[in-house]
C-alpha cells in the first residue's frame, strides 16, 4: 500500500471516530425531564429483568413486586394490624359444620369457638393418618375483572389452587409449599385423592356446603389444616390465574412451568392477562425497561371513587451499577430508585431538598449463626467448641450492639430481641427474650469467665487455646460484610477469640452451609407475624436442607415449635409463641446483631405524597397510592440545564 | 502456506475444543449429589412426598433422569445442531437465541473499540518512536503508567459522572429503548452510536495506549536493524524508509497481539458494559452468574472459548501468510 493509501486510511478511521463521539456530543434529553404525563420513573439495580411474566415463575429480583402488580391474591396482609385487607376477595370467615360463620358479634373469628365448633376430621388417603381440619368460606368482589374483561369468578380459585397441588399440570414447587396446608391432594399418579376446595360448579352441594345461585360466582370453601399460617400463604401468596386463558393451554404434556413451554404458552408469558392493578405494556417493554399502565377495570378503588393507584404509568429502568442508578435518581433522569442503599450513602443527599430520603424499620435481623451440629466429616475440635452452649454466650455477650450499629450501620439500625422477634409483633412479642442488653463492661466481664472456665490457657498474643492451638474461627459472609465481620473479629479479641472472614461464594447454601463446611455465618432472618409458622420451624427445627444451616437439634423446642404451628387456637397459637422466646434466646444459636434500616430515595420535583413505609423501600404499594402528580405545569418540571442542579419543589410537596 | 502445518492445527483446535466442551460438561457437575435439589431445595412444609415428586419432575426437565455419560451424549448432540440448552430464566428462552440477541451489540463495541485503538494506537506508537526521547515520547510512556495503573471500570465510571452526569456531553447510561426499537434506520444508528460513544471511549482508552506501546517498541526494535541502517545509507527518504522498511517489519509482533485481542472481543467488556447498562454479552454473563443459571453460564462459556479458538486459529493461519518462517519448525 502506498504511503498517500495508509494515510487515507488512518485520515478515514480518525473522521469516524470523531463524527461518532461528536454525535454522542449532543445535549442529551432523559425523557422524565419533559414528560408532563403521570408517568413515574422507577430505577432497579439488578441484573436483569424478567423475561416472562407468568406469576409463579418469577422468583428473583422486582419479578416478584411486577406479578403482584398485574395480578393479584384473595387477600394482602396488613402486617400493623395483623389483619386480610380485601383484594380479589372481599370476606372470609371459619364455618362450622352447618356451615355458619364463626365469628363475634363485632365479626371478628371467634377463636375460642373455632377450637369446639369449627375442627373436624378426615383420613388423609396418603399417610392413612386422622388429620384435623377447619373450614374457610370465601367470598370474591363481585367487581374484580380480569384485564380482558372477563369476570374474576370462584372456578378461576378452584383452578390456580387446584392447579397448584396438581403436580402433572403444574410442576412448580414453590406453589406446593404455598398451599401445603390446603387439604386437597393428589396421589402419585395424578389423580385427585381428596378434595379441599368447593365451588358452585365443584361439588360444593355434594359437601354439604349451600351456595345460591346468586352467589355462585363468588363462594369458595376451602378445607385447610391451621389457623393463620395456613390461610396466609392460600390468601396473600398465590397469585389467582385467569382459568379461562390458561386451561386450553395448561396439560400433562404442556405443564406450567415446563422447560419447554410451546408458542401459545409462551404467547402467555409475554402478554399476560391479570387481575392487578396494572397492565404490561408488551410493546414498548424490553430488556432494560418494562412499561405498566394503569388497569382501568381494577376493582378497587378509593373512598371518592377515584383509582386506587394515581400514577398511570410506570416506566421500570434497568441499571446493572448502583452507583449510576443513584446519580440517576439526583440527576433528574428518574423520579425514584428501587433498592435499599447502605447508610453510608445518606450523606451524600443532604442539603437536597429534592429528594426525599425514606430511612424505614427493617424487617430483618442480621444474625450470627453458629454451625453448633456439623455433620461427622466436617467436625473440627474448633467446631466442637461450638456445642457448648457457654461458648456461644460468651461469644453473645462480646458483641457490642450499641456500637455495631453506630460503627458498621452508620446508625440506621435497630438492636433486635435474641427472641428475634421484632417488637412491633405486640401479640406475642415477649420483652423477656432480650436478653442481650445492658452495659457492655459488665457483659463483657461475664464473656471472659464463662471463658476461662472452658478455655483458660492463652497464647503470647492473648488468645485462647485448645489443646494448644489458638481458638480461631473464620465466618462466613459475602464482600459487604466484611466490614461487619471485621468488627465481630475486633469484639472477639477482648475474649480472646481470634475471627476471619471466609468468602461465601456465588452457592453458600449447597458450597458450605448445607454441607456443615462453616464455623459461623452472617444470615439475615425474618419473622413475622404472616411467616412464623413457617420460618420457625425452617430455622430452628432439623430437617434436611432447611435454613436451620447449623443444624440445631432441640426436640423440646421441635414440638413446640410443631404444637404453635398445628393448634387450632390462635390464642394458644401466641402464647406458644411468646414463650418459644426466651427459649430461642438462651440457646444463643442464631445471635440478633442488627436490625437494619431500609434507606431509599425518591424526587419530590413531580410527584409528592411521600410515605416512609416500613420494611419497604419507596417504591412500596403504599406509595403508589398515596403519591399524586404535582401539577405545576412546566414551572416544577426538572430543568436540565447542564445536568445539575433542578428546581426544587419540595416546599410545594411539604405543604401539601 | 505447508498444508500440513495447517491440518495440524486445525486438528489441533478441534481437540482443544472439546476438552473445553468436556470441561465445561463435567465441572459444574463435580460435588453435585443431585442437581435436583439445586434447583429446587424443599420449600415450607412440603411433604416428603410431595418433594420427591417435584424432584423426579426436575430430573426429567432438565434431562438427569439418566447417567451422567448418556447426558454428555446428549449434550454433544445438542451441539451438533448449535442447540447449548435452555436457560433457567422465566420463559425458558434457548441459549443460542440470547447469546443471538446479545452478541451483536457486544460486537458493535469491542469491534469499534479494536479499530479505533489499533489505527491511532499505531499513529502514536510510531510517532513516539519516531521521535525518541522527546516528549511525544514521554508522554506515551507516562500514559501507560497511569493507564496501567488505572482499572477500566473505574475510567468507565468517571467518564459515565463527569462526562456523563455533570457535562451532559454523552449518555451516562444506555437509553432503555436502544435496543427495543432499532431499525436499522439513520435515526437508530445515530442513538446507537451516541449511546455508545463513552463506552467505546472507557475501552479505547487502555487498548490505545497498549497498542501505542508495543508499536513503539516494535519499532524501535526494528529500526535498529542492519537492513534499516542500510536502507538509509542508500539514501532512501525518512518517510520511504519508515513505511517500506521499518513499520511493516514492526507489524508482524503487533498481528499476535491483535489476535489474542480478537479472541477477547466477546468476553472482554463484562465491567464496562455493566457501568453503561449496555445490553451485550458480558451482562449476559453477569444475569446467567447472579441468578445461578448454569445452562446459559455454560452455553457463553463454551461459546466464549470456541471464539477464541477459532480466533487463535484464524491468528496462527495468518501469521503464516506474514511471515513463512513460523512453519519452519514443523516436522517434515
Amino acid at each position: 500500500m502506498s504511503t498517500k493509501r495508509v494515510w487515507l486510511v488512518v485520515c478515514l478511521v480518525l473522521v469516524v471516530s470523531a463524527a461518532m463521539l461528536l454525535m454522542g456530543c449532543q445535549r442529551n434529553q432523559y425523557p422524565r425531564r419533559t414528560d408532563r404525563t403521570n408517568t413515574l420513573y422507577v430505577g432497579v439495580v439488578q441484573a436483569s429483568f424478567p423475561s416472562a411474566f407468568m406469576p409463579w415463575l418469577s422468583r428473583e429480583g422486582i419479578a416478584p413486586t411486577i406479578a403482584s402488580m398485574l395480578y393479584s391474591t384473595l387477600f394482602s396482609y396488613d402486617d400493623e394490624t395483623g389483619r386480610f385487607l380485601p383484594n380479589l376477595a372481599r370476606e372470609w370467615y371459619y364455618v362450622d359444620s352447618q356451615g355458619r360463620p364463626i365469628v363475634t358479634e363485632s365479626g371478628d373469628i371467634d377463636y375460642d369457638r373455632l377450637e369446639t365448633e369449627g375442627v373436624k376430621t378426615l383420613v388423609n388417603p396418603q399417610n392413612r393418618r386422622t388429620e384435623q381440619y377447619l373450614t374457610v368460606r370465601i367470598e370474591l368482589d363481585s367487581r374484580a375483572r380480569w384485564s380482558d374483561g372477563q369476570p374474576v369468578t370462584a372456578d378461576d380459585v378452584y383452578y390456580t389452587l387446584d392447579i397448584a397441588r396438581n403436580n402433572y399440570l403444574a410442576n412448580h414447587a414453590g406453589a406446593l409449599a404455598w398451599t401445603a396446608d390446603l387439604l386437597h391432594l393428589y396421589s402419585n399418579s395424578g389423580e385427585l385423592q381428596l378434595q379441599g376446595i368447593f365451588t358452585y360448579n365443584h361439588g360444593a352441594a355434594e359437601q354439604g356446603y349451600v351456595i345460591d345461585a346468586a352467589e355462585q360466582d363468588q363462594v369458595v370453601y376451602l378445607h385447610v389444616r391451621g389457623v393463620l399460617g395456613a390461610v396466609t400463604s392460600l390468601y396473600t401468596t398465590v397469585l389467582i390465574l385467569p382459568q379461562h386463558v390458561w386451561e386450553p393451554v395448561v396439560s400433562r404434556e404442556s405443564q406450567l412451568n415446563s422447560r419447554s413451554p410451546d408458542e401459545r404458552m409462551q404467547s402467555l408469558y409475554h402478554n399476560p392477562v391479570g387481575s392487578g392493578p396494572y397492565v404490561l405494556d408488551a410493546a414498548e417493554s424490553g430488556p432494560s425497561q418494562i412499561v405498566l399502565r394503569r388497569n382501568d377495570l381494577y376493582h378497587l378503588t378509593k373512598d371518592d371513587a377515584s383509582p386506587l393507584y394515581a400514577v398511570e404509568t410506570i416506566r421500570l429502568i434497568l441499571y446493572q451499577e448502583l452507583n449510576v442508578a443513584i446519580y440517576a435518581v439526583m440527576q433528574g433522569h428518574i423520579d425514584m430508585l428501587d433498592a435499599g442503599l447502605s447508610p453510608n450513602y445518606v450523606r451524600l443527599f443532604e442539603g437536597r431538598d429534592d429528594l426525599f430520603v425514606s430511612v424505614a424499620e427493617g424487617i430483618y435481623t442480621q444474625s450470627l449463626v453458629f454451625n453448633v451440629n456439623p455433620v461427622a466429616s466436617e467436625q473440627t475440635p474448633m467446631r466442637g467448641l461450638l456445642a457448648s452452649k457457654s461458648v456461644r454466650q460468651a461469644i453473645a455477650l462480646a458483641i457490642d450492639p450499641e456500637m455495631l450499629i453506630r460503627l458498621v450501620a452508620n446508625g440506621a439500625a435497630a438492636p433486635m430481641s435474641a427472641g428475634l422477634i421484632p417488637e412491633s409483633l405486640s401479640d406475642f412479642y415477649n420483652p423477656s427474650a432480650d436478653i442481650l442488653g445492658g452495659e457492655q463492661a459488665a457483659k463483657l466481664q461475664q464473656a471472659n469467665q464463662l471463658l476461662d472456665q472452658i478455655l483458660p490457657e492463652k497464647d503470647e498474643q492473648g488468645y485462647r487455646l485448645l489443646d494448644g492451638e489458638r481458638v480461631s474461627f473464620s465466618i462466613l459472609g459475602h464482600p459487604g460484610e466484611i466490614e461487619l465481620i471485621s468488627f465481630l473479629e475486633i469484639q472477639l479479641q477482648k475474649v480472646g477469640i481470634e475471627i476471619r472472614y471466609q468468602a461465601k461464594g456465588s452457592s453458600p447454601e449447597t458450597t458450605y452451609l448445607w454441607t456443615s463446611r462453616f464455623d459461623m455465618t452472617i444470615q439475615g432472618v425474618i419473622f413475622s407475624l404472616a411467616n412464623v409458622d413457617i420460618m420457625l420451624n425452617a430455622h430452628f427445627v432439623a430437617r434436611g436442607r432447611t435454613s436451620n444451616y447449623g443444624r440445631l437439634v432441640e426436640p423440646q423446642l421441635a414440638a413446640d415449635i410443631e404444637e404453635m404451628r398445628s393448634t387450632l387456637n390462635l390464642h394458644r397459637k401466641y402464647e406458644l409463641l411468646y414463650n418459644l422466646q426466651p427459649v430461642i434466646a438462651e440457646l444463643y444459636y442464631k445471635v440478633p446483631l442488627y436490625s437494619s434500616e431500609i434507606v431509599s430515595i425518591a424526587r419530590t420535583d413531580r410527584y409528592s405524597g411521600y410515605e416512609v413505609t416500613p420494611g419497604a423501600t419507596v417504591f412500596s404499594t403504599t406509595n403508589l397510592q398515596q403519591i399524586r402528580l404535582i401539577d405545576s405545569g412546566a414551572d416544577s418540571v426538572a430543568s436540565c440545564s447542564g445536568g445539575s442542579a433542578v428546581v426544587s419543589v419540595a416546599a410545594v410537596a411539604e405543604e401539601e | 502456506m505447508k498444508r500440513s502445518y495447517v491440518i495440524k492445527r486445525i486438528l489441533y483446535a478441534v481437540f482443544i475444543f472439546f476438552v473445553v466442551l468436556t470441561l465445561n460438561f463435567f465441572i459444574p457437575r463435580l460435588g453435585v449429589r443431585d442437581p435436583a435439589e439445586r434447583y429446587y431445595p424443599p420449600q415450607g412444609a412440603m411433604s416428603e412426598i410431595e418433594y420427591e415428586i417435584i424432584k423426579q419432575f426436575t430430573r426429567e426437565q432438565y434431562g438427569f433422569d439418566v447417567s451422567t455419560f448418556q447426558q454428555y451424549i446428549r449434550y454433544v448432540q445438542g451441539l451438533a445442531r448449535l442447540d447449548l440448552g435452555t436457560s433457567l430464566r422465566s420463559g425458558s428462552p434457548k441459549v443460542t437465541a440470547l447469546i443471538g440477541e446479545r452478541l451483536p451489540w457486544t460486537l458493535v463495541l469491542s469491534v469499534t473499540t479494536l479499530i479505533i485503538s489499533l489505527v491511532i494506537g499505531l499513529l502514536f506508537g510510531t510517532l513516539a518512536a519516531w521521535k525518541r526521547g522527546r516528549w511525544q515520547d514521554t508522554t506515551l510512556l507516562n500514559a501507560s503508567t497511569v493507564s496501567v495503573a488505572l482499572p477500566s471500570f473505574f475510567i468507565a465510571l468517571m467518564l459515565s459522572f463527569y462526562l456523563g452526569f455533570e457535562l451532559e456531553l454523552f449518555p451516562a447510561y444506555t437509553n432503555p429503548n436502544m435496543v427495543a426499537q432499532f431499525d436499522w434506520s439513520w435515526e437508530a444508528i445515530q442513538v446507537v452510536l451516541n449511546n455508545a460513544a463513552l463506552p467505546i471511549m472507557s475501552m479505547a482508552l487502555g487498548g490505545i495506549v497498549g497498542y501505542s506501546q508495543s508499536t513503539r517498541n516494535s519499532v524501535i526494535a526494528v529500526t535498529n536493524e542492519d537492513f534499516v541502517i542500510t536502507a538509509r545509507a542508500k539514501g532512501l527518504s525518512h518517510t520511504t524508509v519508515l513505511y517500506k522498511h521499518i513499520l511493516r517489519n514492526a507489524m508482524l509482533p503487533l498481528a499476535t497481539s491483535i489476535g489474542m485481542s480478537i479472541s477477547g472481543l466477546i468476553g472482554g467488556a463484562i465491567i464496562i458494559e455493566q457501568v453503561f447498562n449496555w445490553q451485550g454479552m458480558g451482562t449476559l454473563f453477569l444475569e446467567a452468574n447472579s441468578t445461578n443459571d448454569y445452562p446459559l453460564m455454560m452455553g457463553i462459556m463454551l461459546f466464549l472459548s470456541a471464539f477464541a479458538i477459532l480466533a487463535n486459529l484464524i491468528t496462527e493461519l495468518f501469521y503464516v501468510i506474514l511471515d513463512p518462517r513460523v512453519t519452519v519448525g514443523d516436522k517434515r
